[in-house]
């Protein structure tokens, strides 16, 4: 009896024994960086290590003698990662992936399937990307511009009104041609500062703004259809006026989960409480659009 | 139990909401007919927007079922929450194009437009509410 709780006793001793090595070794930026190089690698030698490192040889003596459950050296005088190592390496990379894009993958099937309809990789966009999301931006302003000039709309938030301009000032047609791009920066300002105020989020703000314009593609596609319509008069027929609305607000609603995703991944916000933004904003809007009407 | 809970708690912004909104429908928003004879006068005049009058009662059905989704279960929230803003979408374009159409009467505005403002603004409180109740499984 008192045998086996000695034995019971060493076992729990032991497990202990290694939890804390595995988070005594995570502890240091170094050790992490020897089990990222060797995971990645499979092996490693020191000299690697050294040019890798870029540290005296005595730092990287004693970080590997830290890292002695963790790691092992074969008769090859090569590193290798053990079993725990090896738990450790792949803890560290589902971690930073975890750290880079939060919210990447939701648990609702729903959720799921909305995402096939977001890109995901140029929302995230790694430095790869960075040049094509900022192209894919620019090219949605301008196309946005030139579609709304085409239609003579004006843009506002996710809405679009028709204003006759031609009794208007040079200058007011100017800006009522560039609406679409002052309304992009407008709703980029209102979502940071309501990120900021309310949800104290600061984080992120070029990468959410290079990739901002992507939340307006919906609108760009509606905008094509529209011009189609409206080109081929179509759109004085009933059912396909109808049917012109109706795809508004199916882009609108598109264009709605694209923002709450962006907001989601580069503010780090829940889902919820970046939907409970684009709610403020596309129903606030609206306010505002109605009492200049009235 | 759960259901109980929500039942209560969504009960009377989810469901009254879109039920002014139907029932908005019926009743005269600026002029001496209702939503449903308009639709009907417009469409025999091949009038291009005839449909516009039937949006808030598609708006109310829509929504109607969203709220349902999460009186049946919590879990439904972020469904809710997009299929409401496909209804209110529906709302949305019918108060911008009828009331800037009928602006000039607003003053004779009859019950339908305050029964259909009314059950637009619950149906967004109700969304608030749905978002910011705090669960554990943030995922929806």
């Amino acid at each position: 009896m008192t045998i086996s709780k000695e034995k019971k006793q060493n076992i729990k001793k032991k497990e202990i024994d290694v939890e804390s090595s595995f988070y005594y070794a995570l502890s240091h930026e170094i050790r992490r960086k020897i089990i990222k190089i060797i995971g990645e690698n499979e092996f490693t030698s020191f000299t690697y290590l050294k040019n890798e490192l870029g540290v005296s040889t005595g730092t990287i003596y004693h970080h590997l003698e830290a890292l002695s459950d963790l790691i092992e050296q074969k008769q090859d005088k090569k590193y290798y990662l053990k079993k725990l190592g090896a738990y450790a390496y792949n803890s560290l990379k589902d971690n930073i992936e975890t750290i880079k894009a939060p919210h990447k993958e939701f648990k609702s099937i729903f959720l799921n399937k909305l995402m096939l309809l977001t890109s995901k990789r140029f929302i995230i966009f790694n430095k790869k990307d960075r040049i094509y999301t900022l192209l894919i931006s620019i090219g949605i302003i301008v196309l946005g511009t030139i579609l709304c000039v085409l239609n003579g709309f004006t843009s506002f938030f996710l809405f679009f009104i028709e204003i006759n301009i031609e009794n208007l000032d040079s200058l007011f047609q100017i800006l009522i041609n560039s609406s679409f791009i002052l309304n992009f920066f407008a709703f980029f300002v209102i979502v940071e500062l309501i990120s900021r105020i309310f949800y104290k989020k600061s984080e992120n703000t070029l990468n959410l703004l290079a990739s901002f314009a992507l939340i307006q593609f919906p609108m760009i596609i509606y905008l094509v259809l529209h011009t189609i319509f409206n080109y081929t008069a179509f759109i004085s027929i009933n059912i396909v006026n109808f049917i012109d609305q109706i795809l508004m607000i199916g882009f609108q609603v598109w264009s709605l989960w694209l923002l709450s995703y962006s907001l989601s991944v580069k503010k780090g916000l829940k889902i919820e409480n970046s939907l409970i933004i684009s709610l403020l904003l596309h129903y606030g809007g609206f306010t505002l659009l109605l009492l200049t009407f009235i | 139990m759960q259901l109980k809970k929500n039942v209560v708690s969504f009960l009377l912004l989810g469901l009254i909401g879109p039920i002014l909104l139907i029932i908005s429908e019926f009743f005269p928003w600026f002029s001496s007919y209702n939503l449903v004879e308009l639709f009907i006068i417009t469409s025999f005049a091949e009038i291009e927007n005839s449909f516009l009058f039937l949006f808030p009662v598609i708006s109310g059905i829509v929504c109607l079922i969203a709220n349902m989704l999460v009186i049946y279960n919590i879990e439904f929230r972020i469904k809710t929450v997009i299929l409401s803003f496909v209804g209110l979408g529906f709302q949305l374009i019918f108060f911008i194009d009828y009331i800037s159409l009928e602006v000039g009467f607003l003053t004779n505005a009859g019950v339908g437009i305050y029964l259909g403002i009314f059950g637009f603004l619950l149906i967004i409180i109700n969304i608030i509410s749905v978002l910011t109740r705090v669960e554990k499984d943030s995922g929806g």
